[in-house]
C-alpha cells in the first residue's frame, strides 16, 4: 500500500515551503533514514527524511515548487504498485466501459504514467470507488480516502478498510490532503488550505470581496470546535489569480468545483459578505451535504452595496487612500489592524489581483447594486443557519437582515461594522462554533 | 401468558373479540358464514353472532366492496373478506376513488372505517390469477392503510387495532401463513399501526421483510449466523404507515440492507423503501441496498417455476453476503 512522505512542518506558523532539491526518482529503492528531498522556509533549509522502506512510486512536486506542510511530497510503495486502486481484473462483474479511462491504466505502467503527469495521477485517484459510509468515516477521522487501499468490489474502499487504517494508528494514515495552492490542473481546483487540524466534518471558511483565506487566521484561533478548519481563496483573490468570473452563478460554480476537486462532500460553511452569499448558494444548491451555515455580514439579501467603497478600494494604490476606504469597513477605525492595509497593498504588488477583482466586481455588482439574491437558497436550506451582522455596517445595509426565514437565527451586533469577525471576534467565533456544534 | 396458536385462529379471535365488543362490527364474504371461510378464519362466528352480522355474499367483489365502503361511510364497521387479492381488482374504484378520498373530500368530517381482509402470494400452483402480491397497488394510493402481518400475534393485534381506528384498511394476509403457529398473548391487546418489529436482532445486515417473506428471512438469518453473520430481521408489519424511524435506526446500526418482497420487483414497495434509505441514510451505507424480489412476470403455474419466480432462502443469503462484500454482486434484475 502506498504511504506518503510528507512535507515537514518547517516553521511555527508556516504553511508552505519551497522544494529546493529532490534526491530520488520514481523507481528508486529507499529505506528508513534516507534523505529524499530538501526544502526551505524563509529562514532555513531542511532535509526531508524517509520513514518508510520501499520504492518511490510517485513524486508530487518538482524542484522550485511550493509545497504545503504535512501534505505528501512523494509516495512510497511496493515496486510496480500504482498509487490508485486500479480495478481488479479478477472482479466478477465487469465495470461498464464508460468508467474505464482511469482504472484502465495498466498497473505495470502506472509509475511512469503517474510520474509523468500529475493530472493523470489526480484522475486516477479520483476514480477510486468507496462506499458512502467509508467516505464519511474517513472524513470524520481526517483521513484521505484516496490513500486507503480498498478491498470491496472492484477495489472499492469499504468500512473495514477505513477501520483498518484507523486502528493502525497515527502514521499509517495520511492526513486529509487537498490540491496544493500551486497551479492546479483544469482551473477551479485551486487552494483549499488547512488552517487547523481536527476531527469530524471540516469547516470551510469563505472570505469576502477583496480579502483572502489568510484573513481568517486570527479568527480561527478563537474557534472552539474540534473540527478541521479549512479555507479557500475566491477566484481573483489570494493565490487564486487566474480565471475570470462571468457572474454570481459562475462564481458559485467555480467554488463548488474547487470544493469537489478537494474531495469534500460533507462540511460546514462559514462565509463573510460575498463569501457568505456563495456559501448560502452552495448550501441551498443541494449538491453538497452542508451541515451548518454561518453567515457573517452576508451579501445577497438586498439590492444595495456601497459601490463607492468597491471602486475606491480597488483604485487605491497607496496607504493613505486605501486606509481611508478600509476605515469604512469597520465601526471604529482604531480596530483596523495596520497589517490588513500592508497585506492588501503587498498582495496587489506585481499581481493582477486588483484588475481581477475589478472584473469580479463588475460581474456581481453593477455600481451600487448587488446583481444576485440568496434569499431563495436561504429559504431552501434547512440545516442550522446563523446570520451575524453589524448594526453600523456601511457596506451592506444591516436592515436587510431584518426579514429572514423563520429558521434562521439573527444576531445584530451593536457598534460593529462590516467586519464582525474582526470587530467582535470573540463573540462571532463563539457563535460560529456553536452553529457547527449544533449540527452534531 | 402466551400460547401457541395458528395465524387463522389469531385472526378469528380478533374478529370474535371485536364483534363481541362492538355491535357495529360485521363481516361479509364468499362462503364465510356456513362454510366458515376457505381458510377457516370465520368458523363458528355465524352460530355466535347470527346471519345479520356474518353474511355470505354472491361471487360479486365489486358489489361486496361497494357495500362495505358504503356501510363504513354510514357509520358501521364492516369487514369485507375477499377470497383472493387478485379479485379485489373488481372493486378498485370503490377503494381508490371512494374509500381513500372520502375523508379529504368531506373536509375530514366523513370517515371510512372499512376493512378489506384478503390474502395473496404464491402457494402451491394456483397460477397467475390467484398468486399475486399486490400490496404496491394499495401502497401507492394515499388514504389507504396497508397491513401485512407475518405472525399470529401481529395478525391479531393489528386486526383489532384496524377495527378501532377510523380509516380504510387493506389487510393483506398470506395463503401460506394461515396454518403457521406462533405465540399469542392471552387477553386483550392491540398493535398500533406504524410500529415495525425486530423479529431477530443483529448487527451486520438489516433484512427488511414482510408477510410470508419474514419466515424466509428468519431462516436465512439462522443460516447466516452459522457463518458468523448476524442479520437483523425487521418486519414493518404495516407498509402504510411505514415505520421509517425503525428502518433508519437499524440501517445506522448495521450499515447494510437487504429488502425482500414476494411481489414483482418493478414498481414495488421495496424500491420505495430503498429510495427512503438512500435519501436519509446514504452516509450510513457500506454497500448498495440489495432488493430480493419476485421476477417481473406473471406467477407460473408449474410448481418449480413458481418457486423460481419468488425469493427463496438462498436468494436472501446471497444478497446478505453481497452487502458484506463476501461475494460478487450479481447483475441487477431487469
Amino acid at each position: 500500500m502506498a504511504r506518503p512522505i510528507l512535507m515537514p512542518q518547517v516553521g511555527q506558523d508556516l504553511t508552505e515551503g519551497k522544494v529546493v532539491a529532490i534526491k530520488v526518482k520514481v523507481g528508486d529503492k529507499v529505506k528508513k533514514g534516507d534523505i529524499v528531498a530538501e526544502v526551505e522556509s524563509e529562514k532555513a533549509s531542511f532535509d526531508v527524511e524517509c520513514f518508510e522502506t520501499g520504492t518511490i512510486i510517485e513524486i508530487r512536486h518538482k524542484v522550485g515548487d511550493t509545497a504545503t506542510v504535512l501534505q505528501p511530497l512523494m509516495m512510497v510503495g511496493d515496486e510496480g504498485e500504482a498509487t490508485a486502486p486500479a480495478a481488479s481484473p479478477a472482479a466478477a462483474t465487469p465495470v461498464p466501459s464508460a468508467a474505464a479511462p482511469a482504472s484502465a491504466i495498466p498497473v505495470k505502467a502506472a509509475p511512469q504514467v503517474v510520474a509523468a503527469s500529475p493530472a493523470a495521477a489526480q484522475l486516477a485517484v479520483a476514480s477510486g470507488r468507496s462506499s458512502p459510509l467509508a467516505r464519511r468515516l474517513a472524513s470524520e477521522a481526517g483521513l484521505d480516502i484516496r490513500q486507503i487501499k480498498g478491498t470491496g468490489p472492484g477495489g472499492a474502499v469499504v468500512m473495514k478498510d477505513v477501520e483498518a487504517v484507523r486502528q493502525a494508528g497515527p502514521g499509517a494514515a495520511t492526513v486529509l490532503s487537498f490540491p496544493s495552492s500551486s497551479p492546479a490542473a483544469g482551473g477551479g481546483g485551486q487552494g483549499i488550505k488547512s488552517l487547523q487540524q481536527g476531527a469530524g466534518d471540516p469547516v470551510l471558511f469563505i472570505h469576502g470581496f477583496g480579502a483572502d483565506l489568510s484573513s481568517w487566521r486570527p479568527f480561527v484561533m478563537l474557534m472552539n470546535a474540534g473540527n478541521p478548519l479549512l479555507a479557500l481563496d475566491l477566484p481573483g483573490h489570494g493565490s487564486s489569480q487566474d480565471g475570470t468570473v462571468t457572474g454570481f452563478a459562475d462564481l458559485v460554480a467555480q467554488v463548488q468545483r474547487q470544493i469537489e476537486a478537494a474531495g469534500l462532500t460533507r462540511l460546514h460553511l462559514v462565509g463573510h459578505s460575498l463569501g457568505a452569499a456563495v456559501a448560502t448558494e452552495l448550501a441551498g444548491g443541494g449538491r453538497l451535504d452542508v451541515r451548518s451555515l454561518s453567515l457573517i455580514a452576508p451579501a445577497g439579501l438586498g439590492p444595495k452595496v456601497n459601490g463607492d467603497f468597491v471602486a475606491g478600494f480597488l483604485a487605491a494604490q497607496s496607504e493613505a487612500p486605501l486606509k481611508a476606504w478600509l476605515d469604512v469597513l469597520v465601526h471604529d477605525a482604531a480596530r483596523l489592524p495596520g497589517a490588513l492595509l500592508r497585506a492588501t497593498l503587498a498582495g496587489r504588488e506585481g499581481t493582477r489581483l486588483a484588475a481581477q477583482q475589478g472584473r469580479l466586481a463588475e460581474a456581481v455588482f453593477a455600481g451600487s447594486t448587488q446583481l444576485f439574491s440568496i434569499r431563495e437558497a436561504l429559504a431552501r436550506y434547512q440545516g442550522p443557519v446563523r446570520v451575524m451582522v453589524g448594526d453600523n455596517d456601511r457596506i451592506i445595509p444591516a436592515s436587510y437582515a431584518d426579514v429572514l426565514p423563520a429558521h434562521v437565527a439573527l444576531h445584530r451586533l451593536p457598534q460593529v461594522g462590516h467586519l464582525p469577525q474582526l470587530e467582535a471576534a470573540g463573540l462571532v467565533a463563539r457563535l460560529v462554533s456553536d452553529t457547527v456544534r449544533s449540527a452534531g | 401468558m402466551t400460547r401457541e396458536i395458528m395465524y387463522r385462529d389469531a385472526l378469528r379471535e380478533a374478529i370474535d373479540e371485536e364483534m363481541a365488543n362492538n355491535p357495529l362490527v360485521f363481516i361479509i364474504g364468499e362462503g364465510i358464514a356456513e362454510r366458515g371461510g376457505s381458510y377457516k378464519v370465520t368458523e363458528g362466528l355465524l352460530a355466535k353472532y347470527g346471519s345479520k352480522r356474518v353474511r355470505d355474499t354472491p361471487i360479486a367483489e365489486a358489489g361486496m366492496i361497494g357495500v362495505g365502503v358504503g356501510a363504513a361511510i354510514a357509520g358501521a364497521r364492516p369487514i369485507v373478506e375477499i377470497l383472493y387479492v387478485d379479485f379485489a381488482m373488481l372493486g378498485m374504484d370503490m377503494l381508490v376513488n371512494q374509500a381513500a378520498k372520502f375523508r379529504l373530500m368531506t373536509g375530514g368530517s366523513g370517515r371510512v372505517p372499512f376493512i378489506m381482509r384478503t390474502q395473496g402470494g404464491t402457494g402451491g400452483g394456483v397460477a397467475a390469477q390467484h398468486s399475486q402480491s399486490l400490496e404496491a397497488l394499495f401502497y401507492h394510493i394515499p388514504g389507504l392503510k396497508v397491513v401485512m402481518p407475518s405472525q399470529p400475534a401481529d395478525a391479531k393485534g393489528l386486526l383489532k387495532y384496524a377495527l378501532r381506528q377510523e380509516d380504510p384498511v387493506i389487510f393483506l394476509e398470506h395463503k401460506h401463513l394461515y396454518m403457521t403457529k406462533g405465540p399469542v398473548p392471552e387477553g386483550e391487546y392491540v398493535i398500533e399501526f406504524g410500529k415495525a418489529d425486530i423479529k431477530r436482532p443483529g448487527k451486520d445486515v438489516t433484512i427488511i421483510a414482510w408477510s410470508n417473506m419474514v419466515p424466509r428471512a428468519l431462516e436465512a438469518a439462522a443460516k447466516l449466523a452459522e457463518e458468523g453473520i448476524e442479520a437483523e430481521v425487521l418486519d414493518p408489519r404495516t407498509l402504510v404507515p411505514l415505520d421509517k424511524e425503525a428502518i433508519l435506526a437499524s440501517v445506522a446500526k448495521t450499515n447494510r440492507v437487504v429488502i425482500v418482497q414476494e411481489a414483482v420487483r418493478r414498481g414495488g414497495v421495496a424500491s420505495d423503501i430503498c429510495s427512503i434509505i438512500q435519501e436519509e441514510a446514504f452516509y450510513s451505507l457500506d454497500a448498495p441496498v440489495e432488493i430480493v424480489a419476485g421476477l417481473n412476470i406473471p406467477v407460473p403455474f408449474n410448481l418449480e417455476l413458481e418457486k423460481a419466480s419468488v425469493p427463496q432462502v438462498p436468494d436472501i443469503i446471497s444478497a446478505a453476503r453481497r452487502t458484506l462484500h463476501l461475494q460478487p454482486r450479481a447483475i441487477a434484475a431487469q
